[in-house]
């Protein structure tokens, strides 16, 4: 009898402990995300926090964590001063136009290298593999001269035709095509549909959450873009928006006018911010569809 | 647990093979440098007329042959790639297009392509395809890469051209109009080793000496003059000034230095020492003249006397603005800066009342006789072009605006950059901005013009050819170096260090090219 | 399969995406080991008519640069440490964030922020938390303004403070922060990835690991792991390629300097070096370089397919 109850307040023990474990655990693992999500936000804040003070009150030795007094016309003079209407109407419409033409390219392409067969398949999607591996720095000076002799400096074209193929969005988009089963693909065929309404009636709808990530990371591309854009588009009337970011705060004497640059840093990011946010669900869709078969 | 065995194994190897090659400061000689004393005795034997090298003797000719008919008043279209803000870009645009009034078939476009180093990548890059703009600011250092792939048009020519100009005047320059340009500015153009012309001054700048000057008063110091104690009666050398600030206010920093390169490359022109070469072995700054400095320089720094932009992590005009208060602790009481950033050193009114006036003086010197100081700011030089015509009528614009009193007097006082030509002393507006320099803090501006204007003659330049903007770079770099690393070693271990590290500035200055 | 019909068919579809790749990605290639073949070869000098031989001097100028080594180390034992740092550290998190349900979305929101955050901000922000504000460092003058956040939460903790970038900084300091630096920089997108790989997993397997009372971390082991390893295997394979060319964070913590002002260069990485010789004309040996550190990140790529075969799971 004793020993019974023994075992009963054991039992009832291990099943309190437990329930302690787990919520001691639960409790861990929340101020570990917590902690995770205050060290990631630290700079976001602390650029909301830079664009709203005075170049003074910027340049103290000692940072300050909340603006003194609070700058808003940080942002209307970052919004006049770098010109960002145009600039944003620029990357906009190059952003648009380079999005939709890169994505028939990739469609097209990882269709090809998942569906159809072809003598040197293999090699080729290897060779296209290894050209992610050359530090793109060393295309920019041959490049260069190549639209230069086609005669597109200072044009939308030169924004967006040599920067269309990404060979990384081939490779997610092929890997997200091959999970699709081969057997639809060969009734397809039996019915006499063609290749291209396979496509676009089949694959297309089931990678849909893929080809969102796609678009979303190359818009990203276009919005972020510096180097190539400064080389070949720097007559005003192309120029994109990180350009007009790094050309206009400075003084007559070279120094940057942190504050204002922040701010327009701020404005900048906030369209790609609100199209995450809209677009959670199927970026990680798309991600998780995709790469599952190495 | 195989695996990681292995991943061990391959790590320690891969740290023996670099532990290897490490080459320890052993391996340099521990002996002391030349005394400071020896260094000064030296430069005292030195005159302003015996600058280094500037030779102007010409040794090749021009590479641009100017048409017979001069300007022809063709129709062209010619770029011009500035730095300029809006407000100067303004400025400038304004009298392009009173050129054109002139000349009214030669069509400008101006744009402003971000810093300095910008400007360079963008032609470097637009060279190959025969792209490049037809005029452009420049550094030295940058003509000196142009140079490479011959684009740079010698204007040599078109200054001595006694053609027309199509507009009652001489193609050329006049000998007024060519003595009227400050001596060191006009000279900075032909330093490339073949005595000729490649670029023309348009808005200058040195280095002056910023002082707080009430606590110059408290301390009881008066302004250095020259940089090193001499005898025990020596109240004028900056060593001096900097004990007495440093026993005054122990928790601040005397001296702040914004640029290292230039700090040794002006010491080197001070004592006659070697810094670079045109010709011959280009990078010849490894001497002991050069090392004694740099190791004076890192007692100084030792005892807490100076610092540098690199070692203070920012401007050090911040510190010279510093209130001392609690956000900003850390004060200097001199600075050495850039006589266009004038503003940057005025501090913040409290109250409606600035805290401290700003004194504004040239810096010291090793020789009364042999002042010199650095001389800063764009040029602007031509490129080649197919047609001639268009190299002409850019020659023309360059004439323009580096030889336009007004136009250099307007830019000048919205720069704080200095006007290139010595009559712009006269024009009354410029006059005028000049004499409101003994107004106080509010023009800081004014009086760092006067300042600069006053030292014309003690301007130097440094050769420029493939590898001179290395040679800066690296001398740049092991100031600091030496200055942070002297700290808790042997004398002979600092003799050794010093010499490493000026033996290996050298080697990359050489594999660079 | 109708293959002989379906040949020209790839070609045609292949068409758009092989010709933009031929004229602005394989002729540069093509022209980058022209250059690297090119002794001494020098862009400007080029245009000035020039004319370069033939031969590796490019080549064995790189390798026996002294710095040369100083980057190749520099490069190596930052991929070597911040890929299976990072990697873990966003599995935790990813595995983590997978098992709660209250702030779930938040936090996945959260997480992706440093997507849409300036670099410029990020790189000032880690600068001024281990910055140590004042002058001096290890000299008898020594002034501290402000140790900086990181130092201060060393301190409150009793520890003493770390020189870690400024002036007379140690190597092993300064790694430490740009490990930390990459390995922040880095987590977004592999917890993206690893999280987007949980979400797919079946349910089903944690369900009969609960009934069998399998511990957590072996569940975490013996389960997730290897449901996972496509996903590992390719995060760990892009963070690799990408530590390779390492450059742009090195920037944005020491700025030009690439190294505190008592070691400047200390930091340098293959991709710097490039960088460097790229300014200043060189291209010849900028492209050899850049054609050692493609053979480098080739041979561990392929040594990574080899053991993901043997390894992964499907």
């Amino acid at each position: 009898m004793a020993t019974r109850t023994m075992k009963e307040r054991n039992m009832s023990d291990i099943k309190n402990s437990q329930r302690i474990v787990k919520i001691v655990i639960t409790t861990l693992i929340y101020v570990f995300l917590i902690a995770v999500a205050i060290s990631v936000l630290f700079p976001f804040y602390w650029m909301i926090n830079s664009s709203l003070k005075s170049l003074g009150e910027y340049r103290l030795t000692v940072p300050t964590f909340f603006p003194k007094k609070i700058i808003w016309g940080n942002y209307a003079e970052a919004f006049n001063a770098a010109n960002l209407g145009t600039l944003f109407l620029n990357t906009l419409f190059v952003g648009l136009v380079s999005t939709a033409l890169s994505l028939v390219i990739t469609v097209l392409s990882a269709f090809a290298f998942a569906r159809l067969e072809f003598k040197g398949k293999n090699a080729l999607f290897a060779a296209l593999l290894a050209t992610m591996m050359i530090p793109g720095e060393l295309f920019t000076i041959t490049n260069y001269q190549t639209v230069t002799h086609l005669g597109w400096l200072n044009s939308y074209t030169v924004l967006i035709i040599p920067m269309l193929v990404s060979v990384f969005y081939i490779y997610l988009l092929r890997q997200n095509f091959l999970q699709i089963p081969n057997e639809l693909y060969l009734a397809a065929k039996v019915d006499g549909t063609s290749d291209l309404k396979y496509l676009w009636k089949v694959m297309i709808p089931l990678a849909l959450p893929t080809l969102i990530s796609i678009t979303i990371l190359k818009m990203m591309g276009s919005w972020n873009a510096y180097i190539w854009p400064r080389l070949v588009a720097n007559d005003g009337a192309h120029s994109l928006i990180t350009n007009g970011l790094r050309n206009s705060f400075t003084d007559t004497s070279g120094d940057v006018n942190y504050p204002v640059q922040m701010a327009a840093v701020a404005l900048v990011s906030l369209p790609l911010f609100l199209v995450f946010i809209f677009l959670r669900k199927y970026i990680m869709k798309g991600v998780s569809r995709s790469g599952i078969k190495g | 647990m195989n695996k990681f065995k292995k991943f061990g194994a391959s790590f320690v190897s891969l740290a023996a093979i670099f532990g290897m090659v490490a080459c320890g400061a052993d391996d340099y000689s521990g002996e002391d440098f030349i005394s400071i004393e020896d260094v000064i005795a030296h430069a005292k034997t030195l005159s302003s007329a015996s600058g280094s090298g500037d030779s102007t003797e010409k040794t090749a000719t021009p590479n641009f042959n100017v048409p017979e008919e001069g300007y022809d008043g063709s129709e062209v279209e010619i770029t011009f790639y500035s730095t300029q803000g809006s407000n100067l870009k303004e400025i400038t645009d304004k009298y392009i297009e009173k050129f054109n009034e002139t000349y009214p078939n030669i069509k400008v476009t101006h744009s402003s392509i971000g810093g300095y180093d910008d400007v360079r990548d963008q032609i470097k890059t637009e060279i190959p395809v025969k792209n490049q703009p037809n005029i452009a600011y420049c550094y030295p250092d940058h003509v000196a890469l142009y140079n490479l792939s011959r684009a740079v048009v010698q204007l040599d020519n078109l200054i001595d051209s006694t053609i027309s100009d199509g507009n009652g005047g001489v193609l050329g320059l006049t000998a007024a109009q060519k003595a009227d340009f400050i001596q060191g500015y006009y000279d900075e153009g032909r330093q490339f080793g073949d005595g000729l012309m490649y670029s023309m001054p348009y808005s200058k700048s040195t280095e002056v000496l910023y002082y707080n000057v009430e606590a110059f008063n408290d301390a009881g110091v008066t302004v250095p003059t020259h940089w090193f104690t001499e005898s025990e009666t020596d109240t004028t050398s900056m060593e001096y000034v900097c004990e007495k600030l440093k026993e005054k206010y122990p928790n601040d920093i005397p001296l702040g230095y914004d640029s290292e390169a230039n700090w040794m490359i002006t010491m080197a022109e001070q004592c006659g020492s070697d810094y670079t070469s045109a010709t011959g072995s280009h990078f010849t700054f490894d001497n002991t003249t050069n090392k004694a400095i740099a190791k004076r320089f890192a007692e100084w720094y030792n005892k807490g006397w100076v610092t540098t932009q690199t070692l203070y992590g920012a401007y050090t005009s911040g510190l010279f603005i510093a209130d001392g208060s609690e956000t900003s602790p850390t004060r200097s009481f001199m600075s050495i800066g850039s006589s266009a950033g004038a503003n940057h050193q005025v501090p913040a009114k409290v109250d409606n009342a600035y805290p401290f006036t700003v004194g504004i003086t040239s810096i010291p010197q090793m020789c009364e006789n042999n002042k010199k100081v650095i001389s800063q700011g764009p040029s602007v030089c031509v490129f080649k072009k197919s047609n001639p015509q268009e190299v002409v009528a850019s020659w023309l614009l360059v004439k323009y605006l580096t030889t336009n009193v007004a136009y250099q007097a307007e830019f000048g006082k919205a720069s704080g950059y200095v006007p290139v030509l010595k009559s712009v002393a006269e024009d009354a507006t410029y006059a005028a901005h000049i004499a409101n320099a003994t107004k106080g803090n509010d023009y800081a501006t004014a009086l760092a013009a006067k300042v600069c204007l006053e030292q014309e003659s003690a301007y130097y330049t440094s050769p420029a050819f493939n590898g001179s903007s290395m040679a800066r770079d690296q001398i740049g770099k092991a100031l600091p170096k030496i200055l942070s690393g002297y700290s808790g070693k042997t004398n002979e271990e600092v003799n050794k260090f010093i010499n490493q590290t000026f033996h290996e500035a050298v080697v990359e200055c050489e594999q660079s090219i | 399969m109708v293959e002989g019909k379906n040949q020209w068919k790839a070609w045609i579809y292949l068409l758009p995406c092989l010709i933009l790749l031929l004229i602005f990605t394989v002729y540069p290639i093509i022209n980058t080991v022209r250059m690297a073949f090119l002794n001494g070869y020098n862009g400007m000098m080029a245009v000035g008519g020039e004319k370069f031989s033939f031969g590796v001097k490019n080549f064995v100028d790189v390798i026996t640069y002294k710095e040369f080594l100083t980057c190749l180390k520099n490069t190596m034992l930052l991929c070597v440490i911040t890929v299976p740092v990072s990697t873990l550290l966003a599995l935790l998190i990813a595995v983590c964030l997978n098992s709660i349900k209250p702030l779930n979305r938040l936090l996945q929101t959260i997480y992706f922020i440093p997507y849409v955050t300036n670099s410029i901000a990020i790189g000032m922000v880690f600068a001024a938390m281990f910055n140590i504000v004042g002058s001096f460092f290890g000299t008898p003058n020594e002034i501290v303004t402000t140790a900086g956040i990181i130092n201060n939460i060393i301190e409150a903790f009793g520890g003493t403070k770390v020189n870690w970038i400024n002036a007379g900084s140690t190597y092993a300091a300064n790694m430490t922060v740009m490990v930390i630096y990459i390995v922040w920089n880095a987590l977004p997108f592999k917890i993206l990835i690893l999280l987007g790989g949980l979400q797919s997993v079946n349910k089903q397997y944690y369900d009969a690991a609960k009934i069998d009372g399998t511990s957590r971390s072996r569940t975490f082991w013996r389960i997730t792991v290897p449901l996972l390893s496509p996903m590992i295997a390719y995060v760990i394979i892009t963070g690799f390629i990408g530590g390779f060319k390492e450059y742009s964070s090195i920037i944005g913590i020491f700025g030009e300097t690439l190294g505190p002002a008592s070691a400047p260069y200390s930091l340098n990485t293959m991709v710097g070096y490039i960088y460097r010789s790229l300014s200043l004309g060189n291209e010849g040996k900028a492209s050899a370089a850049a054609i050692i550190l493609f053979g480098i990140i080739l041979v561990v790529t392929l040594i990574q397919l080899y053991v993901q075969k043997k390894r992964v799971h499907y």
